[in-house]
């Protein structure tokens, strides 16, 4: 280790070679490297984590780059994982970072948290938090979640034992995740490039005296962070009791991660090859419920764009069309879509959702 | 008697943060119907409360000048 490179930190009072040592000898598994994981994993980079993993299967867009700091124009297109990889080994070549370029499934999390000793959450859904806490939790992997909404953050750690020997999970605030469309997301709501900044660095913060051992990391609290007053207010979290988590590998691989919304009776989730199929009936229309400014434009003669920002306006309206096909930029709002759609029309016509959305299918968009 | 509301995320777009005087509700069990008919928009989401900076994970008895924290998930990153 070059003693220089982490000087700085060395000769701070109360953290030491020691503390140094354990930040070098440890593996910390960074889940998305978007607005959060970029800046978390620069700090944790810098300070010199031993080993760091990076799992996203995203690919750098223009509209990322105003929070996801690690990557520049040039990058759009590459693969997310990729480039930070290659960026953090310049910033410290003397620490080991893998990249994993897939997607955090329910098959492969458990194998990879294995081989970290901490997990930092930076992700951007409920299915991915839901399964991320879960399998942090089986394993008791000490877990550093951090999340943000409008002008707001939350920032807790998971899974570490407090004063009276009990240790909370996101479960012990929300036990089961809000169904489809129930809280935006960045894409519906909007969010200043800034405040993911600020979590994600926090978050680091909050890994750093972790694994170092110094200060009160949010161990059984949760911070909510305002951007606009800078106000912060934190919580005390006890156990809730109310909920179960896997106890088993069985038991985990059993949870359906995918079914944060409604029954499938309501509406059908299908791939682009089923949609071309679709469109082929006349009885057929295809709705981008994206907002306007979002890219990449679609043909509108061919996708009906309806934004949900004026969808409760087509609600009142009819469709005359059989089979209504919902496509966003990553199937989440379209199902929200659905749902509303469902609830005017029930079982009368058939609606379906574009799983995995443009994102997914970018190669036939 | 009264309480303080403070609300977060989404939930503050509706809520806004505010003395509330409640009469003949007295833990929050009974606060939780009392809050979602005095904001309808309340009951379509999840929600947590915390009282005096303790999430709620049981009935807890409300006292005269009790802050009370209302707060949904975020998932944003």
């Amino acid at each position: 280790m070059n003693k220089e490179r982490y000087h700085r930190q060395i000769i701070l009072n109360g953290f030491g070679a020691a503390a140094q040592q354990r930040l070098s000898d440890a593996h910390v598994l960074v889940i998305g490297a978007g607005g959060l994981g970029c800046p978390a994993l620069q700090y944790l980079v810098g300070a010199g984590v031993g080993q760091i993993g990076i799992i996203d299967d995203d690919s750098i867009s223009l509209s990322n780059l105003h929070r996801q700091i690690l990557y520049n124009t040039e990058d759009i297109g590459k693969l997310k994982v990729v480039v930070a990889a290659e960026r953090l080994q310049l910033l410290n070549p003397e620490i080991n970072i893998v990249a994993y370029p897939e997607r955090l499934t329910k098959n492969i999390i458990l194998s990879l948290i294995k081989a970290y000793d901490f997990i930092l959450d930076g992700t951007d859904n409920f299915e991915s938090r839901y399964l991320v806490n879960d399998a942090s939790g089986l394993l008791k992997k000490p877990l550093v979640f951090a999340a943000v909404s409008g002008f707001e953050g939350q920032l807790a750690v998971f899974n570490v034992a407090g004063e009276e020997n009990e240790a909370t999970n996101y479960r012990d605030l929300f036990a089961v995740p809000p169904s489809a469309g129930e809280i935006p997301n960045c894409e519906a709501n909007g969010v200043l490039g800034v405040l993911p900044g600020i979590i994600g660095s926090m978050a680091a913060a909050e890994m750093i005296k972790l694994i170092a051992g110094i200060g009160d990391p949010l161990i059984n609290k949760l911070l909510h962070y305002n951007l606009l007053s800078h106000e912060q207010y934190v919580l005390n979290i006890s156990p809730a009791y109310n909920y179960l988590l896997p106890k088993t590998e069985q038991e985990f691989l059993a949870m359906d991660y995918d079914n944060n919304h409604a029954s499938s009776e309501s509406y059908c989730e299908i791939d682009v090859q089923k949609m071309q199929v679709l469109q082929q009936d006349p009885a057929t229309i295809l709705i981008d419920v994206r907002e306007e400014h979002e890219y990449p434009m679609l043909d509108k003669g061919v996708y009906k764009q309806i934004p949900m920002s004026a969808f409760q306006a087509f609600l009142r309206t009819t469709v005359n069309e059989q089979n209504i096909v919902l496509i966003c930029q990553h199937g989440i709002r379209s199902v929200a879509a659905a749902e509303l759609l469902h609830g005017k029309y029930g079982g009368t016509k058939n609606i379906y959702s574009l799983k995995g959305g443009i994102a997914k299918w970018a190669g036939y968009f | 008697m009264k309480i303080d509301i403070m609300a977060f995320g989404k939930i503050s777009e509706f809520i806004q943060n505010q003395e509330m005087d409640i009469v003949n509700i007295n833990n929050t069990d009974e606060l939780k119907p009392y809050l979602e008919q005095s904001f309808p928009q309340l009951a379509g989401i999840k929600y947590k409360l915390a009282l005096n900076k303790d999430v709620v994970q049981t009935n807890l008895k409300l006292s005269n000048k009790d802050s009370i924290a209302i707060m949904p998930p975020f998932s944003g990153g």
